[in-house]
Order: C-alpha cells, then structure tokens, then sequence
C-alpha cells in the first residue's frame, strides 16, 4: 500500500505542478526555439497512446495468449509464414511507434527475429486504418494506394528472407534485448499474470520511452533546422523528387494511419512515385522509428535495413513515376 | 538514488506525458498538439496508461513488497545497473572503458529525458509561430482536399463569404486571379502575422497552420494583406481580425496579383482552436 500511496502523491505532485506554472506567466522564449519544443512535444504526445496500446498489445500476446498458440497458427513454410506475418497488422493496427514494443513481444514468444522485422515493416502499411486513410486521400489514382500496399507487403518479405538467411539471427539484435529474450527468469515465472503485465509494462516503457523522448527532440530540431522550401523545389524532377520525399519522410516522423493526409497537398507539386515513396518509407524508417528500433535492434543492423528499404522505397517510386 | 532514477526513468516518462496530456485535454489545449479526432483515444489510452503507472508503484515500489528481491532476478544480471542496462558488461571489471561509456551514456541520456520532461510538465502550451511558417514557406504547398472551388464559391452568398477562412480563401486565390471573381465578396478572417518578403513593411501573410494528424505535419497557409506601414500598430505574430475585401495589389515592390485590403483591422485573443482542421 505504500508504493500506491507513493504513486497516487507523485501523479497528483504533477497534476499540481503542471496546473500553477501557466500562472508563473509566458517565459517569452525564441521563436525557433519555442516551435522546436511544440513541434517534439506533438511528437510525443501523439505517439504515447499508440505506444501505451503497442505495450497492452505486448502484454496481451506475452503473458495472456497460450504459450506457442500464434506460432502454432501460422504456416510451417518460412516464406508463406512470413507472408502470413505481414498481415498481422490487419488485426493489430498499431501505427509504427506502437509496433516496436509489439514486434519486441512477439520475438519473446518465439518469433524469429526476421520475422519480426517483416512483421514490424509490413504492419503500419498493410493495417485497415492505413489503408482507408490512404484510399480516402488519392483513391485509385496514379496507383499510389496500389504501390503502397505492394511495395510494403514486397519490402517487408524481402527483408524477412534476406534476415532469414542470416546464421546468427540473435546478433542482430542489442545485447540487452537478446539476454532478456534468452534468460529464463525462474522468480518471473512463479508470479501472478496480472504482476507479469505490470513488470512488463514497467520494462517496455523503460526501453521506448526514453527513446521516443530523444527520437522527438531531434525531429524537433532536424524540422527546425531545415528549410521545407528547399525541399519543394525539387518536386517536379523524377530522380530529385524522389529524393527530397524520402527526406520529408525521414525528418517528418508522422504516424502511417494519417500520413497520406500530410502529404496529399504535395500532390500537386511532387510526382506520383515520389509520394508513393514517401508512403512506403515514411512508416519504417523515420527519425524517431530509429530512435525506437534501436532499443531493440545493433545500430549495424539498422544501417543495413534503412539502405535496403531506402533503395526499395526508391525503386517503387521511379517504376510509378514511369508507369504513371 | 540516481540508480533508482535510471530505473523508474520510463514510468516516470510515462507518468510526466500522461498528466501532461490529460491536463491539457481538461483544459481543451490538447489540440495545440494533436488533431481533435485523436482527443478521445489519447485520454482513453491516458487513462489506461494510468492505471499501470498506478499498479507499477503498487507492486514493484512497496517497500513491503518483492521488488527488490525479484529485481535481483529480472534478465538474469544482478542488481548491477549496468548490467541491467548492458548484460554484456556483467563481470567486467568497474573501470574498463565499455563500462565507464556505458555509464556515461546512461547518465546522459537519462538526464536529458528528464530535462524534456521537466519541460513538458512546467513550460505553458503554445501554438507554433510565424518562424516555423517562414521556415515551412506559406503556400508552398496545395491545400489538401478540403477546399473551396471558385464554381462553388461563384453563388455563395455574402453570409457564406463572411464564414470563409484563411485556408478558403487561400485556395480561392490558389484557383483563380480574375479581379471581378473578387468584386463585392466580403472578407473577415481571423489569423497570425506573418511576413511577406515581397514588401515587408506595406504587406503581409494572414496566416494559419493546417493540421490533418498532428503539430508536426502543420502547413502554413496565407492570404497577402495590403496595409500600409502596418508595423506601426501591429507587430509579428500578433493575432488579428481583418475585414475587407480583394482587389488588384497597389503595391510596386509585389509580384503578388490579388490582395486583400483592410477596412477594418483588430488585433483579437488567439482562438482556441488555433488550427484549422
């Protein structure tokens, strides 16, 4: 009861604080300055609850779900298994920020770990809310919806059998993730359910949120830094659109069941590849996905993965804007 | 204690952005931040939140309780907070160089989270100003599919014209450059100063920011208002009403065609909303 009582004065400390310092007045901070700190603090804001339901999501498959029943569900083929993991999104839709603790959940029960980068890279494209976002913004036009869901699904497989073929999968991930994946806890494993969810509740939020914090902070900062109209300016070539698109989608960090919002008034000024490829990348690999990929996965193993998607991402776009 | 700090970082995060979110969605500020269809979700998902923040002091801070025990076992590594942080370390000798770098890294990144939330929980919520409009380029961007079309427009009547925001009459201006479009159709909009490069001190951008997620992706839109030596009253960011209507640019040192032209200006409270949607 005193750890309750502990956490009821804490919350309650901070509404309080949070509720007098508007009184204290305007601190009259810089312009730029002022922005950076709204911009990382909207980052933050929208993501929490996508992470708070990616963590319960994380809970539910870990500790709740039978030992082995997904993997049992799943086909034994490797390949039609990993196409059957891409579509697990479509009823777990978590945005991307929310997929990471669920894809580090589902490697604890006893996914592979290219599995669960094709899980984690397939998800936030071929999930019901991207997917009706996405149609609403361009419908059928110019195959944008079209070349987001296959050029996902495609990237997500490709990346899974090229993991796949990996002899020590283990050493793609951080040391730390792959002790607690590998360490059979004997205390952990006499509690209660309900102590294992609030355990791993207070580990998941341990992990991502202090990366989710600085991911936020230098997205603030990169979007401060860097001028949008230099990016405009380069829309209407095939080759440089797809380019600046892949660097708006990198910088701008925004969540894949609202990003076709975002960049549908680009369509008038960027080609349809180019879009389509901010589509397919924006949702992997982003500042703050890093940021939070990288609780989980070794820095080389990122560098690997963000020149492969980029290149996919790339690809997608020029094929689009030749066909379109 | 400082360990204690690095091991309760992440609930104390967690708990920093929910008080920090449900604050402002009790004082109707959230949407400074996100877009209005996100509100009821991210106080749902809050109070969710909440109650494991709650459940996490219950069962792992009560000195009662089996946490520290446990700890001894959670990952296999000991109650060595760098090994916690890196198993690999577990063994290592305290001064090796990984261990030290390990330790720093910690430190620093836990005091710069903390830092930001810190922020978060004390600095007054604000709206994005005119520097992250000159820095994203107003109208540099179409309006998204939400727009005004001159056909519909052409037989509104002057009620509706009255109505029309920034970002219509933005996308009008996007559509058509025909003066007699313009004739007699009353302007009143509310929105920010923000410069116009073209002729600084005779002209400006009323401005607002469009939101279809979040701050983040907000995208400045304009109208060009004609005053002359404006700055006299007016400065920068403020926030204003401008009644008036559209006409052909008097000034020289614009390449702008149409403006709007003030018959009436007021400087007004930054609206609730400050967003449009």
């Amino acid at each position: 009861m005193a750890g309750l009582l502990i956490g009821v004065l804490g919350i309650a400390g901070l509404f309080t604080l949070r509720a007098l310092t508007p009184a204290m007045g305007e601190l009259n901070l810089p312009n730029a300055l002022q922005d950076l700190l709204t911009l990382s603090y909207s980052v933050i804001i929208e993501s929490l609850p996508f992470v708070i339901l990616g963590i319960v999501l994380s809970i539910l498959v870990q500790v709740w779900v039978p030992d082995a029943w997904i993997i049992r569900v799943l086909p034994q083929n490797p390949v039609l298994r990993r196409m059957a993991i891409s579509f697990l999104g479509m009823f777990l839709p978590v945005c991307e920020c929310g997929n990471v603790p669920l894809a580090r959940g589902l490697v604890a029960k006893g996914f592979t770990v290219s599995e669960s980068m094709t899980f984690l890279i397939a998800a936030p494209i071929l999930n019901p809310i991207t997917i009706i976002t996405t149609h609403q913004a361009f419908g059928f036009d110019d195959g944008i919806l079209v070349a987001r869901l296959l050029g996902g699904f495609a990237i997500a497989n490709l990346i899974g059998w090229i993991y796949s073929r990996h002899p020590d999968q283990e050493s793609l991930l951080t040391s730390r993730f792959a002790a607690e994946c590998r360490v059979v806890d004997a205390a952990a494993a006499r509690r209660s359910n309900g102590r294992k969810s609030v355990d791993l509740f207070a580990r998941e939020a341990g992990v991502i949120m202090p990366a989710l914090f600085i991911g936020a902070i230098i997205a603030g900062i990169v979007q401060v830094a860097v001028p949008r109209s230099v990016l405009v300016s380069l829309g209407s070539n095939p080759l440089w659109s797809i380019l600046a698109m892949m660097v708006l989608a990198f910088v701008i960090s925004i969540c894949s069941n609202v990003d076709a919002f975002f960049i549908l008034p680009f369509a008038g000024i960027f080609l349809p590849g180019s879009i389509a490829t901010f589509l397919i990348l924006g949702p992997i690999i982003d500042i703050k996905m890093l940021a939070m990929m990288r609780t989980t996965f070794r820095t080389s193993t990122l560098v690997q993965l963000t020149a492969v998607v980029s290149l996919m991402a790339a690809l997608i776009g020029l094929v689009v804007n030749f066909v379109a | 204690m400082w360990r204690n700090v690095i091991r309760w970082n992440g609930i104390i995060l967690v708990a920093v952005t929910i008080v920090s979110s449900l604050w402002l969605a009790v004082t109707g500020q959230l949407v400074l931040y996100i877009h209005p269809r996100y509100v009821i979700f991210t106080v749902t998902m809050a109070i969710i939140g909440l109650a494991f923040v709650l459940a996490s002091f219950a069962m792992r801070a009560d000195p009662g309780g089996d946490d520290d025990h446990d700890h001894d076992h959670d990952h296999g590594v000991g109650s060595d907070p760098l090994a916690e942080l890196d198993p690999t370390l577990t063994g290592q000798d305290a001064s090796s160089p990984a261990r030290r770098r390990a330790a720093l890294f910690a430190t620093l990144g836990t005091a710069l989270t903390l830092v930001i939330a810190f922020t978060l929980i004390v600095l007054p919520p604000a709206t994005l100003s005119s520097a992250t409009a000159g820095q994203r380029s107003i109208n540099s961007t179409g309006v998204g599919s939400e727009i005004q079309s001159v056909d519909d427009a052409a037989t509104a009547t002057d009620g509706a014209f009255s109505a029309f925001t920034v970002l219509d009459w933005a996308s009008l201006l996007r559509q058509t450059t025909d003066t007699s479009f313009y004739a007699e159709k009353p302007a009143s909009m509310v929105g920010f100063i923000a410069d116009h490069p073209d002729d600084s001190d005779n002209m400006f951008y009323l401005t607002r920011f469009v939101v279809t997620c979040c701050a983040v992706d907000a995208q400045p839109v304009g109208v060009p208002v004609y005053l002359e030596n404006w700055r006299a009253e007016f400065a920068i960011d403020d926030w204003v009403q401008v009644d008036g209507e559209f006409g052909t640019n008097p000034s020289r040192a614009s390449t702008e065609p149409i403006v709007l032209t003030v018959d009436d200006m007021v400087p007004v409270e930054q609206p609730a909303e400050p967003y449009l949607w």
